[in-house]
């Protein structure tokens, strides 16, 4: 009977399918979205990447691994830094190399200041996608608070090239002005952003955009492992940043919420800036004296070694080795969005496709950062295994 | 006869006049709108005349570029159509217009605005740019989850955005405009501006006729003025019911594939519905109409005009798009407070 049952189900009927990008306005990365649609909801979704390869990874392959570092911070501009600070925690781990207290406070500092660069970024996004340009704008506004606090520190507002291995660059180091250069402008900051993140929770047409809409349970953030806010908005308790040995003297809060959808992923980041505010003050009233690098170590021979970091839109991996003259091998970087993709997919059924966009949006991706080779040939499309790429490209290109 | 050719004679140079004046016009009402919107958004914004009157002297000058559409030709006409209909709406409610074949009425400006609505769905429907379906992507090679599903541009589904908002979304500003119609218990936009401005018809050319009990000033006036302006959002496709051209799915809608000449006409004549439909609000609800031949009148008309296009800036500044999930409610209630305007309109 059940059988029958399920043999009468009828098939899936779809209507029509629209596809955008990977050049469209409002995907500020190229990558194409095909949503299959019945009149304006969306019934399933595809979104393919590779459309921007970089053969970053490879780029890597045999540099000496200092040098090679700062190509890492190369591979995003709005995500620089943990990727710098990332990659050389590999290193760190891997031939045991201890860092200064200070260098890490500092590196925590930059961290949390780009963290909350970039969930600006993702809240003017969605805000531009919304069609809400007033609000996208204030929040750019609201940005460059952070962005000079960036230019500040390393020099450069968006490349601050702060980690080296065994601490921080001297450039970076805090001092008694900058310290309250910092303290001053996250203080006007907060006043302005509380204000604005209360306008932006009580206006009725944004929320009515927001809430419902891109449903995502706790379950399925974990099976798709949606890391990051994206996770959080979720109510998944899950943050990297609670196990880093570099944040245990902070005292801040992981934010969650419950509501699973755009909005509650958007809320999340809006009260993790203020969070990482917190602990951007912690930083600079706590910070101890002392030396910011540490000399005292030579390249050498090292196993693959791997190192996670909670990075600014969910987990982020740096794995490589090091050979016997202290070059690098097999350098693997998986950004959050590779794991986020599959969420972003699934999340957007059901959805208005205008809405759609948004709840992809509210996932924060970034996949130029993510994306690998590709090759099309005799009118069929794979993905390439790195082997396969060593042997038509060779070892450098 | 000789009355004929005089008023045939006073009908063509009125015409010339006021389209002259109106397009001069309304090519200042972007910027004045980008402006207003520019200082909610503390930016300076650009100067006025840039987005209406230097744009479309830009697309003047830029290299011809073939649109990519089903039918070329018919896709261009369109937009030549499109200046011609609001040039027509425009016209028929200057007061020359009014004794011509009844054009100067409810029914004229019902027409002609239904006419431009449906020039959406047209232009949507022949469009065919490069950023979607056809988008030279390995999208075919790779395979697809749903292999045998119609494949659409956004356009296309711009152009069903477009039907569902003629049908659904462009019944509250023919409610209010109804309105004063139903005040004057008259089809006629003379009768409608007898009953708010009698001095009008006697006053001699340099004067300035200003009326005596404006439909706005009423309760049920004063409503049907809130639908109408929400209309005049949802006609002129802006923000927050913007949504068959809302750039996070279909970009410009129909209009995609306008470049060069064409493109500054799409803005002529954008601008000109812009000035248009807060002309016919001064003189369907105020009284004043636009009067080619007395300058004191028309000056007034289009100062007065600046409401609706502020207003829109204002609206567009604070909202996002919004979706059919929230345009469905929101014109069913306008629908009924245009009802309920002209329920207290008959009654009062």
């Amino acid at each position: 009977m059940a059988e029958n049952a399920k043999s009468n189900t009828p098939a899936k009927v779809i209507e029509k399918e629209l596809s955008f990008g990977p050049v469209h306005p409002a995907l500020i990365e190229p990558y194409r979205i095909r949503l299959f649609v019945n009149d304006e909801y969306v019934e399933d979704c595809e979104i393919t990447i590779n459309m921007a390869y970089r053969g970053i990874e490879k780029l890597f392959e045999g540099l000496p691994v200092d040098r090679a570092l700062l190509i890492a911070e190369k591979v995003c501009g709005i995500c620089s830094h943990v990727h710098a600070f990332n990659s050389v925690r590999v290193v760190e781990g891997g031939l045991k190399i201890n860092v200064p207290e200070r260098a890490n406070y500092i590196r925590v500092l930059t961290h949390e200041t780009q963290r909350i660069t970039s969930h600006l970024i993702l809240l003017a996004h969605a805000f531009e996608v919304l069609g809400h340009e007033t609000f996208s704008m204030r929040t750019f506004l609201l940005r460059e608070t952070f962005m000079d606090l960036m230019g500040y520190l390393g020099g450069n507002r968006v490349m601050a090239s702060v980690a080296v291995i065994g601490g921080i660059r001297p450039r970076a180091d805090l001092t008694e002005p900058l310290k309250r250069a910092i303290l001053d402008r996250i203080d006007e900051f907060e006043k302005k952003y509380l204000n604005f993140v209360e306008r932006v929770l009580a206006d009725p047409m944004v929320m009515a955009r927001l809430t419902g809409v891109g449903f995502m349970t706790k379950e399925e953030a974990i099976k798709w492992y949606a890391t990051g806010p994206t996770g959080r908005g979720s109510a998944w308790d899950f943050d990297l940043r609670r196990d880093m040995k570099e944040y245990k003297p902070f005292d801040f809060n992981i934010i969650t919420q419950d509501g699973c959808d755009n909005k509650a992923r958007i809320v999340v980041r809006a009260l993790e800036v203020i969070e990482s505010v917190k602990i951007i003050r912690q930083v600079v009233k706590n910070i101890p004296d002392g030396p910011i690098i540490n000399n005292e170590w030579c390249v050498a021979r090292m196993d693959y070694t791997t190192a996670y970091n909670e990075s600014y839109r969910g987990e982020l991996m740096h794995s490589y080795a090091l050979d016997d003259r202290g070059l690098l091998r097999n350098y693997k970087i998986r950004t959050p969005t590779i794991t986020n993709l599959a969420a972003m997919e699934q999340v957007c059924i059901g959805d208005h496709v205008t809405d759609a966009i948004v709840t992809i949006a509210s996932c924060d991706p970034c996949l130029t950062c993510c994306t690998r080779a590709e090759v099309v040939e005799s009118g069929k499309s794979r993905s390439m295994s790195e082997l396969e790429i060593v042997k038509k490209f060779g070892w450098r290109r | 006869m000789v009355d004929y050719l005089i008023f045939a004679a006073g009908l063509i140079a009125s015409s010339i006049i006021a389209i002259g004046i109106a397009i001069s016009y309304s090519l200042i009402l972007p910027g004045i709108e980008r402006k207003v919107q520019a200082r909610i958004q503390q930016r300076i914004g650009p100067p006025i005349l840039t987005p209406g009157f230097w744009t479309v002297i830009k697309f003047g000058y830029k290299s011809k570029m073939e649109p990519i559409a089903q039918m070329p030709k018919f896709y261009k006409y369109l937009v030549y159509f499109g200046v011609g209909f609001v040039a027509l709406l425009f016209l028929f409610r200057t007061p020359f217009w009014w004794a011509v074949l009844g054009w100067g009425s409810i029914l004229g400006i019902a027409g002609m605005l239904k006419l431009e609505e449906v020039l959406y769905v047209l232009m949507g429907s022949q469009s065919q740019s490069i950023l979607s379906t056809s988008m030279p992507v390995p999208d075919l090679a790779k395979g697809s989850k749903m292999p045998c599903v119609r494949r659409e541009f956004v356009e296309q589904h711009s152009s069903e955005r477009a039907l569902k908002m003629m049908a659904i979304g462009s019944l509250p500003i023919y409610l209010a405009l109804v309105v004063p119609f139903v005040a004057a218990r008259s089809p006629l936009i003379s009768m409608v501006v007898a009953y708010q401005n009698p001095s009008y018809f006697f006053a001699p050319w340099y004067g300035l006729p200003l009326p005596s009990s404006p439909i706005i000033l009423s309760i049920s006036g004063f409503l049907a003025a809130i639908v109408y302006l929400m209309g005049y959002v949802m006609l002129l496709n802006e923000k927050p019911f913007s949504i068959l051209k809302a750039k996070a799915d279909v970009i410009e809608g129909g209009v995609l594939e306008y470049a060069s000449k064409l493109r500054g006409y799409y803005y002529i004549m954008r601008n000109l519905l812009l000035f248009t439909m807060s002309s016919i609000f001064v003189t369907l609800f105020i009284g004043i109409p636009f009067d080619p031949l007395m300058p004191l009148a028309f000056i007034t008309n289009m100062l007065l005009s600046l409401i609706l296009p502020v207003s829109l800036a204002i609206l567009a500044a604070f909202s996002p798009i919004l979706t059919f999930r929230q345009i469905y409610p929101i014109t069913v209630s306008l629908s009924a407070i245009g009802v309920l305007a002209m329920i207290l309109t008959i009654s009062l």
